[in-house]
């Protein structure tokens, strides 16, 4: 059925012209399909079936506005003979620019994009982000009232746009995903979903648009990453750090999937910094054991990284990859040159890593300091323990 | 990322200092910030607290737990409401939080809600 909302949607906005009572109205189908069909029973058409009660729910809202012609005219159009529609792959990319536009803020395009393009509904949003329902519905509302005072339409964006636009989408769609990866505490089985939604949208991204390599990198990424999920936590919800983790558990047809992704792209396109992301998950993914890790590898890939998309979180990485094949000496060296960054200034992560290349280096003092003060500038509980333990040990 | 913002003091002592005008206007404050965080989408939750003089205070002293009439802390630190709002980033939640100082002129605390997925 998730598959499905967004193409009824597409279908639904190309004949009315009106995005934000086109999403509600297949919204409402969505929630009666989901009440209905497991009692029911599945119908034979399901996509027949969304789109007629999508239409009349739209007919239905239209039918209390004050523009008689207007009505009239949509009326007409909606009544046009289902069967003939064909899916166009078009309509859901463009449903992907439309969630996903700049004007909206990121919390704003992720809620609209899995709702309208995800197919999920306001209260499974909702909980996967652990808000009341009325803050989530709230929050769509005004996202698609935003998109329409923007002037934005449903159409594809302009060519000199469209890169940008689509690095947009895939950020959001990374942001879903990292959103499930917080799925360690409580009997949270929603956020874990995100995952699996992001993952699937990603799919859908690269179906959408097989000739970005980016696209392909993004999934990569994902699925490279998912792999360790099962080993990655314990079943109080500690963290198990990379070296540590009992590799049998990784999924290992993700593995297959993600390295094959790369292969097709790497060398073929233009290289983007997901793919490269992924190249470097790829490595420590294959790798038998922690022991065996390929740093060189992980180095050289992080050393391009850094000429595509420099920053100071890749410099990060590249430091604890410089410590593995160097020695922690030289991987502080390159910390010292992030302490002067002011967006690191706020930033646990450099203290985290900090610390544990001290502990490396024999310098328990200065390490136990370290992780405290990361302890107290993680956001998040886990990491939060971890890293108070770590410094525990050392005392 | 969600925030806690936290107001102090003593509801009771704020309305027998400031008298009925002030009583009158901070409910129409309040009644208009709860529906401008409902409507922007932001609010998650929010909460009054019973005056300090209604709390008790647990304390675990010679190996028992031990509860006492009134609040842990002296009444201008003591606890008296929180939103918890769900927003972009901490610029915004400080933007609320002024929102409500402006008001209230006891000072606010504004503190992130540990909800960011680790790291690892």
């Amino acid at each position: 059925m998730r598959e499905l909302a967004p193409q009824v949607l597409g279908t639904l906005v190309r004949r009315s012209g009106q995005f934000d009572a086109a999403e509600d109205a297949v919204q409402e189908a969505v929630l009666a399909a989901a009440r209905q069909w497991p009692a029911e029973g599945t119908p034979d058409n399901p996509r027949s079936w969304l789109l007629t009660v999508a239409s009349r729910r739209l007919v239905d809202q239209q039918r209390s506005e004050t523009a008689r012609r207007r009505r009239e005219e949509s009326a007409a159009n909606l009544e046009l003979p289902l069967k003939s529609e064909t899916v166009s792959r078009d309509d859901t990319l463009t449903l992907l620019f439309l969630c996903c536009h700049p004007s909206l803020s990121a919390p704003s395009q992720l809620a609209l994009t899995l709702r309208a393009v995800g197919g999920l509904t306001t209260a499974e949003i909702a909980r996967a982000f652990l808000v009341p329902e009325a803050t989530m519905a709230q929050r769509i509302s005004r996202a698609k009232e935003r998109i329409r005072s923007a002037g934005a339409t449903f159409a594809m964006p302009p060519p000199d746009e469209r890169h940008e636009r689509l690095r947009v989408v895939m950020h959001v769609l990374y942001l879903v995903f990292n959103e499930g990866y917080a799925a360690s505490s409580g009997p949270d089985l929603n956020r874990g979903d995100l995952t699996i939604e992001a993952i699937r949208l990603a799919r859908m991204l690269r179906q959408l648009v097989p000739e970005e390599g980016e696209a392909a990198g993004l999934l990569a990424l994902m699925l490279l990453t998912d792999a360790r999920r099962a080993a990655r936590s314990t079943a109080d919800g500690s963290i198990v750090p990379l070296e540590d983790q009992r590799r049998n558990l990784w999924n290992k047809d993700q593995i297959r999937e993600g390295v094959a992704l790369l292969t097709q792209t790497l060398g073929k396109v233009p290289v983007g910094p997901y793919q490269l992301q992924a190249a470097i998950a790829a490595v420590h993914d294959e790798a038998p054991s922690a022991e065996e890790t390929d740093w060189s590898q992980i180095l050289a890939l992080y050393e391009v990284l850094e000429r595509v998309s420099p920053g100071p979180v890749v410099t990060l990485n590249r430091a604890v990859a410089v410590a593995m094949v160097n020695g922690p000496l030289a991987g502080l060296a390159v910390l010292g040159t992030l302490d002067g960054d002011e967006r690191m200034a706020h930033n646990h992560r450099l203290e985290a890593v900090r610390a544990h290349l001290l502990e490396r280096a024999g310098e328990l003092g200065a390490a136990r300091e370290s992780y405290r003060k990361a302890a107290r500038m993680t956001a998040s509980i886990p990491e939060q323990r971890y890293l108070a333990l770590k410094a525990a040990r050392l005392a | 990322m969600k925030y806690m913002i936290m107001t102090f003091g003593s509801a009771e002592a704020g309305l027998a200092a400031m008298g009925r005008e002030w009583m009158l206007e901070m409910i129409e404050f309040m009644h208009r910030l709860d529906k401008d965080l409902r409507e922007s989408g932001e609010l998650v939750d929010e909460h009054g607290l019973a005056d300090g003089s209604q709390a008790k205070t647990v304390r675990f002293q010679n190996g028992i737990p031990v509860p006492t009439d009134g609040p842990f802390a002296e009444s201008k630190e003591s606890l008296v409401g929180y939103w918890i709002v769900d927003v972009e980033n901490e610029e915004r939640a400080i933007e609320i939080a002024s929102r409500i100082v402006a008001f209230v002129k006891n000072p606010i605390e504004v503190r992130r809600v540990m909800d960011a997925p680790p790291d690892f």
